[in-house]
């Protein structure tokens, strides 16, 4: 388990947590839109960003690894 | 009437035209037909992976879930994303496993990661049993749409037919490249239809989006919670759990030939990535559904709200093009179950020696799989309904055995996981035929999944101290030899 690995788990998270949440779970609107069609919009949008991050991050640690193995070979 | 009813058969006959596009000659084996010869790329796969999950429940039933709980329906807007991300992790392992064993099918995954005949052809089984209802229910639900809007129920059932047969015949001809070129046509035709209706049917019934919640708000506040009854929190998590688990470790079959057909593992991560931005399309039936709050008398049937207000709102020719984006819904779905459904026979079931023999089970599979379906939805729809109720949490238990697959060194072995599927299944039909209070309103799947992950664990645990106790002792063994 790498840190990189938790970074979606906080989109996750808030769209599963979401009916539990008082002030999302709640009569009112947001932007004209019920909370929790906004909370849940906004989420599985950041859930993008999330992947992407966490791919660069791997891909990072990838190049990272593959350095360490040619200094080793030579 | 007549010009709806002229553009639904012009669309369904459309739909099986460009499924037959999809390739210029038929394939050569099993391989190319069902998974495209590994080669499709991210806009193939970006479609073949939005195909499975807009079906036809998408399209009507969340509109439907909309006008009848509210923002329960939302239940469905976390569980795809939530799954992808989970997949994210997981499809280069996957991709690579598929590639250098040659899997096809879901069953194909658990026979060799297990090393076990019986569990491949048991993971066959179930999959069939508990997905060829939903087969059925894309062909229902072609036959109700027609049905719907032409308030005639011969059209429904000729639809039916025509829509069924040529599912069939482009499915023969073209396998996995006909779905992916009817789910372009179906992908573009549903989301304008929907971005139109987004605009129009809220703004005809109450001015607008904003005002239509305004509206809601202030009379029915209730439809903006999730709240105590049959759709509480509770249900909404379960059910969004059990589908997120389902999507994101592969529980049902027909998602294995799309994933299987990926040029490289890059293509699966992008489209993972990408895919839940997709998923927001979702909102537009939901809140289209929202308007049927204010203006349709509380306990109409909810399938058919969305096609009721589109009636309402639109002219003719536009009504046709809601019931073509409909119809697509019912037959691009319903051609990806039957490669998944056959080639889960043909591979893992049938079992015959010869290429050529295991392909034509496959298209003998497809058509009976079709043709049993279309005479069930005409003469007996109510006969697999309740098969229905297992698709999901049915097909779940098999995820504590795909998960554990994809370790390198498997802690387990076949009879552990076989024994959990089987407790698992039990559990999941008791609750759902039997004693369907028990569970409250947890999904049912879920507590299945408990029951099968604890057997599995005891299950486990004996196995490797059974094994250890028969394994002799090396200090023994050296001592006898000398």
């Amino acid at each position: 388990m790498r840190p990189y690995h938790l970074i979606p788990a906080v989109p996750a998270l808030a769209l599963a947590l979401m009916p539990f949440l008082p002030f999302v779970n709640t009569d009112g609107l947001w932007f004209g839109l019920p909370r929790m069609l906004v909370w849940g919009a906004a989420w599985c949008v950041l859930c993008t960003p999330a992947l992407l991050l966490t791919e660069r991050l791997m891909a990072t640690e990838e190049a990272g690894t593959a350095t360490i193995t040619e200094g080793a070979d030579q | 009437m007549t010009t709806i009813l002229i553009m639904t058969f012009t669309g369904i006959v459309l739909i099986g035209v460009l499924g037959f596009v999809g390739r210029r000659k038929p394939a050569a084996d099993l391989s190319e037909w069902a998974v495209g010869g590994r080669n499709f790329g991210a806009v193939s796969m970006w479609f073949l992976q939005a195909g499975e999950v807009f079906t036809t429940f998408t399209f009507l039933g969340m509109a439907g879930l909309a006008f009848s709980g509210g923002v329960a329906a939302l239940y469905a807007l976390p569980y795809v994303p939530i799954g992808y991300m989970v997949l994210f992790f997981l499809a280069k392992r996957l991709w690579s496993l598929g590639k250098e064993r040659g899997y096809l099918t879901q069953g194909d995954y658990l026979e060799d990661r297990y090393d076990s005949r019986l569990l491949g052809t048991v993971a066959a089984v179930l999959g069939v049993v508990f997905v060829l209802p939903y087969l059925q229910l894309q062909i229902t639900g072609l036959g109700l749409i027609v049905q719907l809007v032409t308030g005639n129920s011969s059209s429904g059932t000729l639809s039916m037919i025509i829509g069924s047969a040529l599912v069939v015949a482009f499915v023969l001809w073209a396998g996995l490249h006909g779905v992916a070129m009817t789910s372009y046509f179906k992908d573009v035709v549903m989301l304008v239809v929907l971005a139109v209706l987004l605009v129009a049917v809220p703004a005809h019934f109450a001015g607008g989006v904003s005002a239509m919640f305004h509206r809601i708000d202030k009379l029915h506040p209730e439809m903006l919670t999730i709240h105590a009854g049959p759709a509480d929190q509770v249900w909404f998590t379960t059910s969004m759990l059990v589908s997120a688990i389902g999507v994101g470790l592969m529980c049902l079959p027909h998602a294995w030939p799309a994933v299987m057909s990926a040029r490289d593992p890059k293509v699966l991560r992008r489209n993972y990535t990408w895919m839940p931005l997709y998923e927001l399309c979702l909102l537009m039936p939901i809140i289209v559904g929202f308007a049927a709050v204010l203006v349709v008398k509380p306990g109409s049937s909810a399938n058919g709200i969305l096609l009721t207000l589109s009636k309402q709102v639109l002219p003719a020719w536009a009504t046709g093009l809601v019931v073509i984006a409909a119809v697509a819904t019912a037959m691009v779905p319903a051609a990806g179950i039957l490669i998944g459904i056959s080639s889960l026979v043909a591979r893992n079931i049938a079992r015959v020696k010869g290429e050529r023999t295991q392909f034509w089970i496959n298209h003998g599979t497809v058509v009976a799989a079709c043709g049993l379906s279309l005479l069930l939805a005409i003469f007996r729809p109510d006969l697999l309904a309740n098969l229905l109720l297992l698709t999901y949490s049915g097909t779940v238990q098999l995820a504590p055995a795909i998960a554990l697959g994809f370790l390198a060194r498997r802690p387990v072995g076949k009879v552990p996981v076989l024994a959990g599927l089987f407790v698992g299944e039990l559990v999941v039909i008791w609750l759902t035929f039997w004693d369907k209070g028990l569970a409250g309103n947890v999904n049912v799947g879920l507590v299945g999944l408990a029951a099968n992950m604890i057997v599995l664990t005891l299950a486990a645990l004996a196995e490797r101290l059974l094994t250890r106790s028969t394994t002799p002792d090396p200090d023994k063994q050296v001592a006898v030899t000398a």
